[in-house]
């Protein structure tokens, strides 16, 4: 194949909605790193400065500006990897580097070279292993039909009963009654803040401002989170169903999906999968033979957690430096170039066309006593099966520890789970008894958030283990506020041996900095990072007393 | 999009803005739609603290230190991304607030090297270590790495790149972007490791920077400092700010010239300054030395029959000017003389050139350079 020439690239991409990304890709795919000349070049035909596009380059950690560095192995050295030998895998590849959990804790240890994902158990892993099958008597909503045959090709959607949702909806009811069902159906955000996805609909088509845009949540960057992976990977065209239905609802005509960098593979799927549903009218000019147009896009992240958080992904498709925007105004106002813009999770979506065909009654009940629907929880760490399950909302904890996922390994017991990745901190001892829906999990100070689940027996070392944490927090802060900004850094420090080494004076320092992080951070990170150390002081003093005590015998 | 408060809301016919009220530290107090509430605190003298805000900027929320308590909300909310809606009820200090302002006080003072810079540094140069005093945040607590790297290799004249002292609050970058329209600066890396750079890294004379200064005057810390005025640290005296018109060009920004005894030591800009707001110019900014400059004229010279120049009184130089001009009118005719007017005049002496070229030799051979 040509190598394509700088005038190539820009005619490929120069007309396309949100193009920076994918003109920064082109070239560090083609030249193996982003060179100054292609910096000056892409600044150039995109009328952008030079110095904000060389900003924001270096936000993003997979950009590399050595040549060479796109190849160069990527070793996830994340809070589950650190447990299954990551350091030695890291050790023996020449010229590897660590990188941040990119969601494979079910399978590691993950290398990342190139845009292919090496995990440990298998060379080139192309998909995430199927979810297992639940226990008997359990109804799932977005893993019912994934285990199908041939489920991500067109043909195998259909046969599963793919793409009955869509034309049923688009024949059948006006867009409020879709907004109706949604609400009804009480279905409520899965990508972490859990807000009821109706409201955000309606929020949306009430909005004034065209061109609509509903946007895909599919930068899963949260550490020990690896549900929307499988769900795209196994699962791809009800992605797409569920985001027309979206613009269906509320009169969007465009949408992206912002897909994580380190999923390469997926990457390649859900190309595929939107070329297929455009050749069959399932997206593009006359959805389903109507005058209904939706044109569908697929955006690349570069390597930063924050671009997550939706106003932050939204700065980054539109090239801006990807710091969170302040809200109000919200993106159902204020979104994709400052018009309505919808932003969901993938679980979030993919459990719309479901709903259309079964009801929302049925969604509904799918959960534990008054809790409404299931949430998809992605297990690691020490547990005998690792992977992902949807659960009933209101499940209890233990139940899936042990009956569904086979308990600690032999002889161990459960020293600490995490919450919503890492962001929901530890819940430990007698707290581990709690029933998996949010009240429940609030009320112990965490939260579900978007379902990541660590599991630590007790031969592991809390105090590593936080450290671990604190430091993708620092890793991963954007910058933009101080208490984050300093206060992961002053935290992580304090887990790694700096800071006073008075056990009082290191709790007063990092309960002041948590608390202060907490109630004034400008967005979820800060918010959220402290919840480690406030789990640790609060399930494991002892320890704290041990770390603290112990590197004032070593400072002497 | 956010509004500043003080641009007025584009309409086609102007209906005077609706006025709103909200209850402000137990007081009602009234407000227009579209006002953060860090504006209306400020009409309201509250002082509310704070180090990214500069009133002239987009709103932008890093430091936190303007939160204030918001009813029905449980975390404090920064007052300078707060747009005010009716009704609402704030309060501007609570035991609350005042520890967590002390707290992010005492981070940012673990990240820096210095709290006390020379108030030459700059017009807000002191706002940190004021900030500081304040909430008595010098304790030492939440030591650890120090964040910033200093560009000691950038040997340009006129700005220090001193971001070791450097606390992250984007106003440089922001009043490079939003007053100046330059883009010269950017924020690279993220979270601690953040550094304030121009593209690929150089220095300030390879990028896209004039010089102007205002990411100087907008710096909180010191950390980008005036390299003109802190070169005349040593100059015995206090520092006395005299309120002026720069002398450069017909745009006539106001500045605050600081002397020490009879000598200029440096320019602020004014904030108030009708016509720039803040904004200066490289000329205005830094190019001062002409003032003191032995090679300076401080009489009219004109050129004896020696052929050298004499000092020599006004009207003897106005009348060899006029004699020379009249020779030029008489031996060539009226179209031999074409007039072009300096960019650097204001509108009132242009006028006078014009008229002069005009009425005086009857021509209209007349221009202007900037039309060049
Ligand atoms: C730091 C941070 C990271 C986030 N990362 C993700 C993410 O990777 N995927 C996601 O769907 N939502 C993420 N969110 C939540 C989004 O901001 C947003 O709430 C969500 O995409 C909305 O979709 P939902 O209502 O369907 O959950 C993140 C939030 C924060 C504060
Ligand atoms: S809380 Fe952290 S990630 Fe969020 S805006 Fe502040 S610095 Fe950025
Ligand atoms: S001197 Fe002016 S142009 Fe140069 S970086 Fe500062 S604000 Fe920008
Ligand atoms: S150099 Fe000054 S103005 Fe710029 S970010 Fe640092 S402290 Fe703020
Ligand atoms: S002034 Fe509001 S956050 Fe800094």
């Amino acid at each position: 194949m040509n190598t394509p020439t700088n005038q190539e690239l820009f005619d490929a991409w120069r007309h396309e909605p949100a193009p920076l990304l994918p003109l920064l890709h082109a070239f560090h795919d083609r030249d193996g790193y982003l060179s100054e000349g292609a910096m000056r070049a892409i600044a150039k035909e995109l009328r952008l400065p030079l110095a904000d596009l060389f900003g924001t380059v270096t936000f993003y950690h997979h950009l590399s500006r050595e040549p060479g560095g796109h190849q160069a192995p990527r070793v996830c050295t994340g809070p589950v990897c650190q447990l299954k030998g990551a350091a030695q895998v890291l050790a023996s590849l020449d010229g590897a580097t660590s990188m941040p959990c990119p969601g494979r804790c079910d399978d590691p240890v993950p290398v990342l070279v190139g845009d292919k994902v090496f995990t440990g158990a298998e060379l080139d892993r192309a998909r995430s292993p199927l979810p297992p099958p639940p226990p008997d008597g359990i109804d799932e909503c977005v893993f019912a039909a994934i285990r199908a045959t041939a489920r991500d090709s067109i043909e195998g959607y259909r046969a599963s009963g793919g793409y009955r949702a869509l034309p049923t909806a688009i024949e059948k009811m006006r867009p409020g009654e879709l907004l109706d069902l949604v609400d009804a159906s009480q279905l409520a955000g899965r990508g972490g803040a859990g807000f009821p996805t109706g409201r955000k609909w309606r929020a949306v088509a009430d909005a004034e401002g065209t061109p609509k845009t509903i946007v895909c949540n599919a930068d899963e960057g949260e550490p020990g989170c690896f549900k929307d992976r499988v769900l795209m990977d196994h699962d791809p065209h009800a992605v797409i169903e569920s985001m027309a239905l979206a613009a269906y609802a509320t009169g969007a005509s465009r949408g992206f999906i912002y897909l994580r960098y380190e999923y390469p593979e997926t990457y390649r799927l859900l190309a595929r999968a939107i070329a297929e549903a455009e050749a069959a009218d399932m997206i593009g000019n006359a959805v389903c033979g109507t005058g209904f147009s939706f044109h569908l896009y697929l955006r690349r992240g570069a390597g930063a957690y924050i671009c997550g958080e939706e106003t932050s992904l939204l700065n980054s498709l539109e090239g801006k430096h990807p710091f969170p925007r302040n809200r109000p105004p919200f993106p159902v106002t204020h979104g994709y170039e400052n018009l309505p813009t919808v932003v969901n999770n993938v679980e979030t979506l993919v459990s719309v066309p479901p709903i259309v065909v079964h009801g929302a009654d049925w969604y509904r009940d799918l959960g534990l006593s008054d809790h409404p629907g299931t949430k998809v929880i992605s297990l690691s760490g020490d547990i005998k099966r690792p992977g992902n399950y949807e659960v009933p909302i209101g499940l209890p904890l233990m139940s899936l520890l042990q009956d569904w996922a086979g308990g600690p390994g032999e002889g161990r017991s459960v020293q600490a789970v995490t919450m919503a990745g890492l962001s929901g901190g530890f819940l430990a001892g007698e707290d581990l008894d709690v029933a998996l829906d949010e009240p429940s999990i609030r009320a112990k100070g965490s939260f579900l958030g978007a379902g990541g689940i660590m599991v630590f027996d007790d031969t592991r070392d809390m105090i590593d283990v936080a450290h671990s944490a604190m430091e993708f927090f620092a890793h991963e802060s954007c910058g933009k506020c101080f208490p984050c900004r300093i206060g992961t850094r002053r935290l992580t420090e304090r887990l790694n041996g700096a800071g006073p080494d008075d056990v009082t004076q290191w709790v007063d320092e990092v309960s002041d900095i948590g608390e202060t992080m907490k109630q004034t951070s400008a967005c979820g990170l800060g918010m959220a990072a402290p919840l480690i150390t406030e789990s640790l002081m609060k399930y494991f003093p002892e320890r704290v007393t041990e770390h603290v005590g112990n590197r004032r015998g070593a400072n002497r | 999009m956010i509004r500043r408060a003080t641009e007025e809301p584009v309409t086609q016919q102007p209906t005077p803005p609706a006025i709103h009220t909200l209850t402000l530290d137990g007081e009602e107090v009234s407000f227009t739609a579209g006002e953060t509430l860090i504006d209306i605190t400020y009409r309201h003298h509250k002082d509310v603290p704070n180090l990214c805000y500069d009133p002239r900027l987009e709103p932008f929320g890093a430091c936190r230190l303007c939160i204030v308590e918001l009813e029905g909300a449980n975390n404090p909310v920064a007052s300078c991304t707060t747009l005010a809606e009716p009704n609402m009820v704030v309060t501007t200090r609570t035991a609350r607030l005042e520890t967590h302002r002390r707290v992010l006080m005492e981070m940012v003072a673990s990240e820096n090297r210095d709290i006390d810079v020379d108030p030459l540094s700059g017009y807000a140069s002191q706002q940190m270590r004021e900030l500081v005093d304040q909430y008595d945040a010098r304790t030492g607590r939440f030591q650890g790495e120090q964040s910033g790297t200093s560009r000691e290799d950038d040997d340009n004249p006129f700005i220090k790149r001193d971001y070791d002292n450097c606390i992250s609050c984007y106003r440089c970058v922001r009043v490079c972007a939003e007053q100046e329209g330059d883009y010269a600066i950017s924020v690279m890396n993220r979270g601690f490791d953040t550094q304030i750079t121009t593209e690929f890294e150089g220095l300030l004379v390879d990028s896209a920077c004039t010089f102007c200064g205002q990411c100087i005057q907008t710096c909180p810390t010191g950390a980008l400092a005036d390299l003109k005025a802190l070169a005349n640290k040593d100059v015995p005296g206090e520092t006395v700010t005299t309120r002026t018109i720069c002398p450069y060009c017909g745009v006539g920004c106001t500045v605050d010239v600081m002397t020490r005894g009879e000598q200029i030591v440096g320019v602020l800009p004014a904030m108030d300054g009708p016509a720039n707001e803040g904004a200066l110019c490289v000329k205005g900014q830094f190019a001062f030395d002409f003032v003191h400059h032995p090679d300076r004229l401080a009489t009219p010279l004109v050129r004896g029959d020696d052929g050298e120049l004499h000092e020599a009184s006004w009207d003897e130089a106005l009348d060899r000017a006029a004699t020379g001009f009249r020779k030029v009118l008489d031996e060539h005719g009226r179209h031999s003389v074409y007039g072009v007017a300096s960019g650097r005049a204001p509108t009132e002496a242009c006028y006078m050139l014009q008229r002069f070229i005009r009425a005086g030799f009857g021509t209209n051979q007349i221009d202007n350079c900037s039309r060049a």
